[in-house]
């Protein structure tokens, strides 16, 4: 069997059974050809990784093998017999499972109800309460998770290792043959990654085929037999791992030097524009740090470290209960978050659709939003002016939309984030707070953002830059805050940093005694 | 962007054709209830005759349209202008029957100078200005009470004007003297505001026999409110703000809306559009009762969904209220000249109310499917 794919394969070879054939798979979207003609066979017995850039395919391809998406051309068959699109029930019957990042539980309904929701044990009608125990309590030890996921909590009490566990436990028990993990160890301690190891190992030597997808190289080295590599859109190679190494999975992967992916060029520092001082709040102790006009500061750590809240508490959309926010040299006191921003602050929140636009608004309405009253005379909205900033800010930012009067809910992604950036350039901020600005948008809007990020650092303004991908961190940022728990546990400056010196301070002493709890953060952080 | 997508999100009423503007300027939402409205008339003019039905003729008449039609839609018209705000910015306003009753007990009271504030010699008797607007400001201040509830006491809108439906209810008959009735039959001044006419006088030439009675002083009211109000949500600031508290809350507080202060206001607004309702109710029915308001919330909120307003705010229109107000009229109107006792009528509007919810919500799933299909492609 070959392992480079190539688009037309000779005779195909015989497979084993339990493969999960994947034939010339494409998918479109209207800004991106997602997929072009990827070919690969998923083996029973085999942990396979795929790895990219965001923006690559795996997400895609992850969708379309669990039947959420119909590829625009293309087969998936197992045992010989084609899967048919887009139904993720076809896919769990043939015993395909996803685990997503974000796994959906229920919040209300304890562990044992999660796992086997749909496939309840009943008696006379009713919750066989006692079977149903006995039934997660037996499979939980069975897989030496009865420490690791307590059978009596609720949904929303479990963190994020243990919503994975879940979902992986719904998997097991329904008999999966093809299991896919998506970024499984993003938010997971050391401890509970080595666990999650020897589980997929042991799955692997009962048969099960697993797909591995992740960021980590190292993990993926240490874990998997194979590695994929998707580059925009396209399947580059599939080599075993024994044959490759970091420099090679990402020479591979970005397809260039990693350094001319980010075309950070600093024009130099100026005066200090933000400096916070023993910032104290429900979710932080003693957070100091400072932002100089013409730098872009990244905030690195893990989910629920508190990056997210740390900004809404100093754009006054979270409470602080002690320390100094001091603006250009002046102790400012903000409580709401148009006190921000008339103190010329701005905030793109990480989830557009839920904090940062008004969907079923248009483009024009949202990118003037956060100056309306400056465009006011007597209250009455000076509409000339109005389309007159809001179509600067738009062509600047090259904004695709049929017209300003548009829904920005039906934009695509990448535009809809530029339609909040625009918002916020129109606001001319000394301090502009980016809050994971790249999530979930297509690779050619990305790159235009990380220039865009350059260009406004360049011409003066003190850039807070969160994100969890480390590459975008490590490529755009002049200075580097890790951030856990609750803290900034160190600063880097940007010649000094790599993701080993992030990950170290983002990870240390996690498990010991902090203000709060990552998990309680990252449920209160939810709602602002 | 590829050119499918140009095609497909662009909006076709943006695109040349006279025609094409008009539908742009009335709205392709508001056009249907245009057609509802054509629909409504040929029944209740046509269609019923054929059934045996009789009296439908008289519905083309000056007598009908200017003194029944368009003076029956008056009160719940205003209420429902109002709560139209409300809805958009996503919440609702439950106690405008109520907050009606209580401007119409105070302005009849102030008038007249008896009952709590009537007798409490601060305001003068019998001047008809000072008592229109006494009876705005109470609706202005319940509003303000129930906006307080809303945003420091953070109770969901829908249990807060649940209650104060109930107290503002009670606190009317505290208002009226021993809990009775404000007669102002002997007013004329403020009886006006309901029995006179604009125009009394011209000489129309009759059409169809019909003859020409002016203009009533109530339709004029109402269409000055709901010119105002539609300047207010469409060129200024609150009005945006409203639209965007209603597409989304959190992101417009990120986006600098102050929140707590617009949504105050908006119920300061809402109450006292329905304390002028309430205002012209003691005038039409010549008295400050407390019980003048009753069951208006009912017809306002559901001309306001039939008017397109979405249920879970963001999007809507004074002018769609304004044409829903009319239908609902019509409906009214022609079940009257038809001769249906008003327990059909009640039973009618009820199902109304949810049959305009229930096409509103089916086009909100629509539009909510369209967004996620594209969103999910980028």
């Amino acid at each position: 069997m070959t392992d480079v794919a190539s688009s037309h394969p000779p005779t195909p070879p015989p497979v084993k059974p339990g493969t999960l054939e994947i034939r010339g798979i494409s998918k479109a979207f209207p800004n991106v050809q997602a997929l072009s003609d990827v070919s690969l066979d998923i083996r029973p017995g085999e942990i396979l990784a795929f790895v990219g850039e965001n923006g690559a395919g795996k997400s895609t391809l992850l969708k379309i093998i669990n039947g959420d998406y119909k590829p625009d051309a293309g087969t998936l068959s197992m045992d010989g017999r084609p899967l048919t699109f887009p139904s993720p029930y076809v896919a769990h019957q043939s015993g395909i499972r996803v685990i997503y990042q974000e796994p959906e539980i229920i919040p209300g309904v304890d562990v044992a109800e999660n796992i086997w929701v749909g496939e309840l044990p009943k008696r006379f009608g009713l919750l066989d309460r006692r079977q149903l125990n006995q039934q997660v309590e037996r499979s939980l030890k069975e897989y030496g998770f009865e420490g690791a996921l307590p059978m009596h909590l609720l949904g929303d009490e479990l963190s994020s290792a243990q919503r994975q566990l879940v979902e992986i436990m719904r998997a097991l028990k329904s008999g999966v043959r093809v299991l896919a993990l998506d970024e499984p160890t993003s938010s997971l301690t050391d401890e509970e990654v080595d666990r999650l190891f020897a589980l997929v190992r042991r799955l692997r030597g009962e048969g099960v085929a697993i797909i591995y997808v992740s960021h980590r190289i190292k993990e993926i080295l240490r874990l998997c037999d194979r590695v994929a590599i998707l580059r925009d859109g396209n399947l580059i190679a599939v080599k075993p791992a024994s044959e490759l190494n970091d420099a090679e999975i990402v020479r591979l992967m970005v397809g260039r030097e990693l350094s001319s992916v980010f075309q950070r060029r600093p024009a130099g520092t100026g005066h200090e524009v933000l400096r916070v001082e023993g910032l104290q709040s429900n979710w932080h102790d003693d957070v100091n740090f400072h932002i100089n006009a013409g730098e872009v500061i990244g905030f690195a750590g893990l989910v629920g470290a508190g990056r997210t809240e740390l900004a809404k508490v100093i754009f006054g959309a979270l409470p602080k209960t002690g320390g100094q926010v001091i603006l250009s040299g002046q102790v400012v006191t903000i409580h709401r978050p148009d006190e921000a921003i008339a103190r010329g602050i701005g905030f793109a929140p990480e989830d557009r659709k839920r904090e940062g636009l008004v969907p079923v608004r248009s483009v024009l309405e949202n990118a003037s939003m956060a100056i309306l009253r400056q465009l006011t005379r007597f209250h009455f909205v000076r509409k000339g002016l109005e389309r007159m900033v809001a179509t600067r800010f738009v062509e600047r930012l090259r904004v695709r939309t049929p017209s300003l009067e548009q829904e920005v809910g039906k934009l695509s992604g990448g535009n809809q984030q530029k339609v909040v950036l625009a918002r916020w350039l129109a606001a001319k901020p000394k301090v502009l707070i980016l809050d994971e600005p790249t999530r979930g948008i297509d690779v050619g809007a990305k790159v235009e953002i990380y220039h865009l990020i350059d260009e406004l650092a360049n011409e003066g303004l003190g850039i807070m830059l969160i994100s969890s991908e480390l590459p975008e961190i490590l490529g755009l940022s002049d200075r580097i805050y890790v951030m856990q728990n609750g803290r900034i546990t160190g600063e880097l400056s940007g010649a000094e940093a790599t993701e080993e010196a992030i990950l170290g301070l983002a990870f240390t002493d996690h498990l010991s005694a902090a203000p709060v709890g990552s998990t309680a953060s990252q449920q209160k952080g939810s709602t602002i | 962007m590829s050119e499918s997508q140009t095609k497909q999100t662009t909006n076709p009423a943006r695109r040349g054709g006279i025609i094409k503007r008009v539908v742009g300027v009335i709205g392709t939402d508001n056009l249907s209830l245009i057609f509802a409205l054509v629909i409504v008339v040929f029944l209740v003019t046509t269609v019923s005759g054929w059934f045996g039905l009789s009296g439908g003729d008289k519905f083309f008449s000056w007598q009908n349209l200017m003194n029944s039609l368009a003076q029956a839609i008056v009160i719940v018209g205003l209420v429902a202008i109002g709560e139209t705000v409300v809805i958009i910015a996503g919440a609702l306003d439950i106690s405008v029957g109520s907050i009606a009753s209580i401007g119409s007990v105070v302005a009849a009271s102030v008038l007249v100078g008896v009952g709590i504030i009537g007798s409490l010699g601060i305001l003068p008797v019998g001047n008809v200005v000072i008592a229109i607007l006494a009876g705005i400001l109470a609706g202005t201040i319940a509003g303000a009470i129930n906006g307080f509830i809303v945003t420091v006491l953070r109770v969901n809108p829908i249990i807060a004007t649940l209650g104060t439906l109930a107290a503002f209810a009670g606190f009317a008959f505290l208002l009226a003297p021993d809990g009775k009735p404000v007669g102002v039959m002997t007013q004329p001044a403020f009886t006006w505001l309901a029995q006179g006419r604009f125009l009394e006088n011209i000489a129309i030439p009759s059409l169809g026999g019909a003859k020409w009675t002016g203009i009533p002083v109530l339709t004029v009211i109402l269409v000055v409110v709901a010119i105002a109000a539609h300047i207010l949500m469409s060129y200024t600031d609150f009005g945006r703000s409203i639209y965007a508290i209603g597409g989304n809350a959190t992101a417009a507080r990120l986006a600098g809306i102050n929140l707590s202060k617009v949504r105050v206001l908006m119920y300061m607004l809402s109450g006292g559009i329905a304390g002028l309702a309430g205002v012209l109710l003691a005038a039409r029915t010549t008295s400050g009762n407390p019980i003048n308001g009753n069951g208006i919330e009912l017809q306002a909120i559901t001309a306001v969904f039939l008017g397109g307003a979405a249920t879970s705010g963001g999007k809507g229109t004074i002018a769609g209220t304004f044409l829903a107000v009319i239908l609902v009229g019509i409906l009214n109107n022609g079940m009257n000249l038809l001769g249906f006792n008003t327990f059909i009528q009640r039973v009618a509007l009820g199902f109304l109310l949810i049959a305009a919810v229930a096409i509103s919500q089916w086009r909100q799933a629509r539009a909510e499917n369209a967004r996620t299909r594209i969103a999910n492609a980028g």
